[in-house]
């Protein structure tokens, strides 16, 4: 290998490790945003329910 | 938003940093264009220090606060901090092998000592995954972080301390990149570098940060929620002496408590 291969090699796995991370994190949180927020909801719904009964 | 800008100067500069390192700085008189991957090898080296620092801190300030947000910190900083460790070692084997002749040497007192650093905290990331219960599993996590941090200041030293091929270290040493006779586009390139890529350690933490918050929330829901329905489940067969009741509040107590192993 040429040292250009390796200056490639270094820097591709690198950069390219880091935008994956990055591009993977993003989608993780907006996911969980995603679960989080229908979570709240179901919750909502379930008290709205219960406080009609209750009436 | 305000962390989508800090991403996108990070991007920027990181972008303007490779540039200049690759095609702007001239080649080292001794090592050619293979002393190129020295701003990127590192830059990501001091930031795995950064990270697990921040890692010990955090874990510090969790069992002194019992607060669980420093947790969400620690763990954070420790996943982060792998992938900068293990940037580290890869862009030092490839900067070994042109330089060196050989990517890898077990006798290398800092290569070792930097190989165990990730091993220690994947194993701390790993740890994490043991229990369910958050103030458990932050206590535990929180004194492996803090344990393994010893292994910080030994991978800095080493190369002080024992002999080795690395070399000694790059900023703390004057006579090297911060002498005043140290060509300017060199130590541009290597601060420009790290200054880049810590905008980048600063995003994905904040990142990561807001990530572990949202996961702990629903994580705690779904906790409660089998709770709830375990009890209606126990009361709606009249199994009085089999309500659960007692096992679940004190692993809610247990939880608000958390000074358990």
């Amino acid at each position: 290998m040429t040292n250009l291969a390796f200056i490639i090699a270094g820097y591709g796995v690198i950069l390219g490790g880091l935008a994956i991370y990055a591009i993977t994190l993003v989608r993780r949180l907006r996911n969980a945003r995603a679960d989080s927020l229908r979570i709240r909801r179901d919750a909502e719904a379930v008290a709205d329910v219960g406080g009609d009964r209750r009436a | 938003m305000k962390t989508r800008v800090v991403g996108i100067i990070g991007l920027l500069a990181v972008i303007a940093a490779v540039v200049f390192g690759l095609f702007v700085v001239p080649p080292d008189v001794n090592q050619g264009d293979a002393q190129r991957i020295m701003y990127v090898h590192v830059a990501s080296a001091w930031l795995a220090y950064l990270s697990f620092g921040v890692t010990a801190l955090a874990g510090m300030l969790y069992l002194w606060k019992r607060d669980l947000r420093f947790d969400a910190v620690a763990l954070s900083a420790a996943e982060v901090g792998v992938m900068f460790t293990a940037f580290a070692i890869w862009g030092g084997m490839m900067w070994a092998k042109p330089v060196w002749g050989t990517f890898w040497q077990w006798e290398d007192p800092r290569l070792t000592t930097t190989a165990l650093l990730l091993a220690l905290y994947v194993g701390y990331l790993l740890l994490r995954h043991l229990t369910d219960d958050p103030a458990r599993r932050a206590t535990r996590a929180a004194i492996v972080g803090l344990v393994a941090a010893i292994d910080i200041p030994i991978v800095h030293f080493s190369v002080v301390w024992w002999r080795g091929l690395h070399q000694t270290a790059t900023f703390a040493d004057p006579t090297k990149i911060l002498h005043p006779s140290a060509p300017l586009p060199f130590v541009i390139a290597l601060v420009g570098m790290l200054s880049a890529l810590t905008v980048v350690w600063a995003y994905l933490m904040i990142r990561r940060y807001q990530l572990a918050r949202i996961e702990w929330q629903i994580e705690e829901h779904g906790r409660l929620g089998r709770i709830t329905a375990a009890q209606r489940a126990a009361v709606a067969s009249s199994a009085i002496p089999a309500i659960p009741a007692a096992p679940a509040a004190t692993a809610i107590d247990g939880r608000v408590e958390g000074a358990g192993l």
